[in-house]
């Protein structure tokens, strides 16, 4: 690889938040693909052991701005795929802009996730698990994103 | 004494990082394939086709559960039918009694004739329920309704009904891959448990079940033993019209309680 390591000479050790915010990311990416292919009509059904999951996927609250919630999450997702793998990069593991985009990415997806499942708990009264587990995984990736802001120049 | 060549830094690699990330890509992946439920039916595995876990329902819930109602609500007669479409006897009189009774009571104003599902022990019989409350959302049931029981025979043992209802639902102008879509979901999956839940706190033990104005009866073996047993129970509903024929059925034993009112949907 061209790109320059971590080395003894430059002993800064990779982000550990930055690794496991990209290993999230492809959860989360994985999760909200799963859906996003349901409601594209690719896949017929949704494997759902807790819920509700395809009457959640019908509701109104399932599609923003004519584009269904879960390609949203998808790119929402790839996003800080991508900026955390650049983030692990010795050019960019202290680039300002690298630890916004994560921090403010995911705290977009924390507050979007808290109105679904709002929406889902006192509006809709239905679960859908694959959606909770993306609430959880954009939490994780928020909480994470914290400690980078500090790191960032 | 030569120097030693300098030593080449270590490096603290990624690789092993980007191996993980790999195998949780990979491991996702396989998790979906092994899951997945394709759009043309993947045998009918994941189809919902039991009823919904659900506490047992007060009689105030029980008399809140709804039928599909067809007739003017008014009528002097309400003709309750506890139903499974993937039961034999149920086809039989959908096929044969519940078109004279609609041409002759429903749509004379003087029935009001209200369907409610009881899933018996058949193979697709609440995945078929269900069907018909997607036929419903789109409020095409009793177009849907006739042609599925007429059908009967044809999607009884499929692998996946779901295929055959498709176009069946397309011919009486249901759109097709809502209704598909509905049906391959868990949509009124609750519905048809309450409904389920109903007939079995009213003692309905088998389809057809019928209830008029209350009262349980037999299911008639002809239009005509059913009109008479209706003159019995609502004399005032056949004021000036003559009897359709002669007939003499007993009447049934009286329900243990009235289904509840519904509204025309």
């Amino acid at each position: 690889m061209d790109e320059p390591g971590y080395t003894d000479a430059h002993p800064q050790a990779p982000p550990l938040a930055r690794m496991a915010i990209a290993v999230l990311a492809v959860i989360g990416l994985l999760v909200s693909g799963y859906l996003s292919l349901y409601k594209l009509g690719v896949i017929g059904g949704l494997t759902c052991q807790v819920g509700s999951c395809e009457q959640v996927q019908a509701s109104p609250w399932a599609v923003m701005l004519g584009v269904p919630v879960s390609l949203w999450g998808a790119g929402a997702y790839l996003t800080l795929l991508v900026v955390a793998l650049l983030g692990l990069k010795r050019r960019y593991v202290d680039e300002r802009w690298v630890a916004l985009v994560l921090f403010g990415v995911s705290a977009a997806g924390v507050a979007f996730s808290g109105y679904l499942t709002y929406i889902e708990a006192f509006v809709i009264e239905m679960w859908c698990q694959w959606c909770v587990t993306s609430a959880v995984i954009i939490t994780l990736i928020f909480l994470l994103s914290i400690p980078g802001l500090n790191r960032a120049r | 004494m030569p120097r030693p060549a300098p030593e080449r830094p270590r490096r603290s690699s990624l690789t092993p990082f980007y191996v993980i990330l790999g195998l949780v890509l990979l491991a996702g992946i396989g998790v979906f394939l092994a899951n997945r439920r394709g759009p043309g039916g993947g045998g009918g595995g994941n189809l919902v086709n039991k009823p919904a876990t659900l506490a047992p329902l007060t009689n105030e819930q029980l008399q809140r559960v709804q039928g599909i109602s067809r007739g003017r609500a008014d009528a002097p007669i309400t003709i309750y039918e506890f139903a499974d479409f993937q039961c034999p006897h149920c086809a039989e009189f959908a096929t044969l009694l519940e078109p004279v009774i609609m041409e002759r009571l429903v749509d004379t104003g003087k029935a009001r004739y209200v369907f409610y599902d009881f899933p018996l022990g058949f193979k697709w019989s609440w995945l078929s329920a269900r069907a018909g409350r997607c036929a419903n959302a789109q409020g095409k049931f009793w177009e849907f309704h006739s042609l599925i029981f007429a059908r009967q025979q044809e999607w009884a043992f499929a692998k996946d009904p779901v295929d055959i209802w498709g176009p069946l639902a397309q011919q009486v102008g249901l759109d097709q891959g809502k209704f598909e879509a509905c049906v391959r979901s868990d949509q009124f999956q609750k519905d048809v448990t309450e409904s389920s839940m109903l007939g079995s706190s009213l003692g309905v033990g088998g389809t057809p079940t019928l209830f008029v104005n209350g009262r349980r009866i037999e299911t008639p073996p002809t239009y005509a033993a059913l009109e008479t047993e209706l003159r019995k129970i609502a004399p005032g509903a056949f004021e000036g019209t003559p009897a359709a024929a002669p007939a003499g059925v007993p009447a049934g034993p009286v329900a243990p309680a009235a289904p509840a009112a519904t509204a025309p949907q």
